[in-house]
């Protein structure tokens, strides 16, 4: 610049901003690359994904075929099942039991823990639970069909940058068939 | 000449007007607001690709945080913030294993290449530089930072830097007044 100029802020702002764009400017491609990753998580997120329960690993790549034959309840009572669903954010465990009416009880636990709403949607309607401070949830009785949990994240009030918050959105497992076969 | 200076001039908001922050378009936001998030990573010290992964992180607990995000004008700030503290975060897990990277440093074209014009504006950002430089860090962060803010949203992210009028620490006012006194010493030097 020359000497007697005095540049004002605004001047003297733009100035350092395109000193920093020539200098240091953001590489190419790096908006393409920043969307791709917002468009993937949000698919993730979207769906859990079946990542273990008593089934063959080599089936794993097929989380919502394998999540229904995983979730049939067997007759006998005192047989149980546990399946987990993993997704970017959350841990969903859960433990289906056969009640002696013929509904099923599951048990379920979040991990990391978080005290929220956990609802399970089946074919006619839904029902919603509390899960507690340590992740901990149960659905009492649950009428056999199809059923689908939904885990959303209780509201938060405050705007902040904590990366902890990552998932607020709801997460959703595969779908699972719940045959209650009685002996 | 400058993008900043004419959206200044007609306030346009970098974040058209929604119903609720819950609703723009993440898509273009990112085209939009990159570029100044990338030198809010680089302004605190990371090298290329640790600067990109922050900005990958950023932007995808945003996601996340739209529904909580009141105005569209807060999420400028609530990205400004978040890529800083997690830069911060960064920056202080990697300077133990790697020296402070400025190899952008080099890219300022040289002096004696290309046009004249050219050259001039190079002259001018090397002294520009040698000015800033002479700032504490602090200032030079700041100044780089808000040298990219939209003016819309320049008071909401002043607020969650801790640099509003009369705040304690260092201000735009008051760094810009120390990065003059720093090219008239340097004109007066010549």
């Amino acid at each position: 610049m020359t000497a007697a100029e005095q540049p004002d802020d605004e001047a003297l702002l733009a100035m350092i901003k395109s000193m920093f764009e020539a200098a240091d400017p953001m590489p190419v491609g790096l908006v393409d690359r920043i969307r791709f990753s917002v468009a993937l998580a949000d698919l993730e997120d979207e769906l859990a994904r079946l990542t273990a329960g008593q089934t063959d690993p080599a089936d794993r790549s097929e989380p919502g075929g394998h999540a229904r034959e995983m979730a049939l309840a067997r007759g006998a009572t005192e047989e149980s099942r546990t399946i987990t669903f993993d997704s970017s954010s959350l841990t969903i465990m859960i433990r289906i039991d056969t009640n002696a009416d013929g509904t099923a009880r599951v048990d379920g636990w979040l991990a990391p823990p978080r005290s929220c709403q956990v609802e399970m949607t089946l074919t006619d309607g839904s029902l919603t639970v509390d899960a507690d401070e340590e992740g901990r949830f149960a659905f009492q009785s649950v009428p056999r069909g199809t059923a689908r949990l939904v885990v959303r994240r209780a509201e938060r009030g405050s705007v902040d940058g904590s990366q902890e918050a990552v998932g607020a959105r709801a997460v959703v497992t595969p779908a699972l068939v719940l045959l209650l076969l009685r002996t | 000449m400058d993008e900043r200076l004419k959206s200044g001039s007609t306030p346009a908001p970098a974040v058209a007007p929604a119903a609720s922050a819950a609703d723009v378009d993440v898509h273009k936001l990112v085209a939009q607001l990159t570029p100044m998030l990338w030198q809010v990573a680089r302004a605190a010290g990371l090298g290329m690709q640790d600067a990109e992964d922050v900005l990958q992180t950023v932007w995808v607990s945003l996601l996340s945080h739209l529904d909580s995000i009141r105005s569209p004008g807060a999420i400028t700030a609530w990205l400004v913030t978040a890529t800083r503290r997690e830069a911060w975060r960064v920056a202080a897990a990697g300077r133990k294993t790697r020296p402070a990277d400025h190899d952008w440093l080099l890219t300022i074209p040289d002096p004696r290449a290309g046009s004249e014009e050219q050259a001039v504006q190079a002259e001018e950002q090397r002294e520009l530089w040698a000015a800033l430089s002479t700032l504490t860090p602090r200032c030079q962060e700041l100044l780089r930072i808000v040298a990219f803010v939209p003016r819309p949203d320049y008071d909401l992210v002043a607020a969650r830097l801790g640099m509003t009028r009369g705040s304690v620490g260092p201000t735009r006012s008051r760094c810009l007044e120390k990065l003059r006194v720093a090219l008239r010493d340097k004109e007066d030097s010549q």
